[in-house]
């Protein structure tokens, strides 16, 4: 009797639940934060927190070091405006704002940047945050006309 | 300057609605593998790769696939879809067939989202045949 107990016993106690996984190497791109233009002059909208706008922030989640080149290209046009008569003038810049690890530090310095787009080498493993500011002047002191503007951060992420 | 300009330029830029403010909930896009290997099809000369593409992206329904050289330069390449219809939160599962004639050619394999008006940020992932 005594050894039929102990026999359940060690069949139940050797039930397994298998659970199976894979972690692959991958890039995630995340939009953390929607940029809002602010307008601190009639003829300028700026994501600038000191133009009243909010600086859009894209984050970057790799899990393997040195693997991928993330770049980020801000605007050179708008993707939607009431229409305009005179050029736009556009500037942006792209710095690391948060990182997930310490050793992530240099990604700053050693940022490349070529027109309006900037690359940035992920060495490390972990997450990163981008954040954009994007400014565009109409004409010469033109007014933007009233209406609603659009612009596009481009995010990529490009396997080394 | 008179109260009645000030009052007038203070209306105008009321007027100007700022972009771009979408939910901050936040919105992804992936891609894998990062290391796609081709390997023999069921068709005598040409080569197939599989990749999956996770659509974490409310403003994005569509996602267009590209496959390219070194240099950039577009690579033909046969798939399910040139451009993916995604519902948010979709994985699909895809595959990309190319000749192999140009196979030695391919270098990236990327999906680009294909946004929407008020869409604030566009995304591409690019994986790479070593």
């Amino acid at each position: 009797m005594a050894s039929l107990i102990l026999a359940s016993c060690s069949s139940a106690y050797s039930a397994d639940v298998p659970i199976s996984g894979n972690v692959q190497t991958r890039c995630l791109i995340t939009t953390d934060t929607n940029g809002v233009f602010g307008n601190p002059a009639p003829s300028k909208l700026s994501t600038a927190s000191a133009d009243g706008g909010v600086v859009p922030v894209v984050r970057y989640d790799v899990t393997l070091a040195d693997a991928y080149l993330a770049k980020v290209t801000t605007p050179t046009a708008f993707s939607a405006s009431p229409s305009l008569s005179d050029s736009v003038t556009w500037t942006g810049s792209t710095a690391v704002s948060k990182t997930s690890d310490a050793a992530m530090s240099g990604y700053e310095a050693a940022k490349v940047t070529y027109g309006s787009t900037t690359q940035f080498d992920l060495t490390k493993a972990g997450s990163t945050w981008f954040s954009s500011t994007a400014t565009a002047v109409y004409g010469v002191n033109k007014s933007f006309p009233g209406g609603t503007y659009n612009a596009i951060i481009f995010a990529e992420c490009i396997a080394k | 300057m008179p109260l009645s300009l000030q009052s007038a330029l203070l209306s105008k830029l009321r007027s100007i609605v700022m972009l771009l403010l979408l939910p901050v909930s936040s919105i992804a896009h992936e891609m894998t593998p990062t290391y796609p290997v081709f390997k023999t099809s069921f068709m005598e000369g040409i080569s197939i790769t599989t990749l999956n593409i996770f659509n974490k992206r409310k403003d994005v329904s569509y996602y267009e696939i590209g496959v390219f050289t070194k240099e950039w330069e577009s690579v033909s390449f046969v798939s399910q879809y040139t451009v993916i219809p995604m519902e948010y939160l979709d994985t699909i599962s895809f595959d990309v067939y190319v000749s192999n004639l140009s196979l030695d050619s391919v270098e990236y394999i990327c999906s680009v989202s294909q946004i929407q008006v008020g869409a604030t940020v566009s995304s591409k992932i690019c994986s790479r045949v070593k």
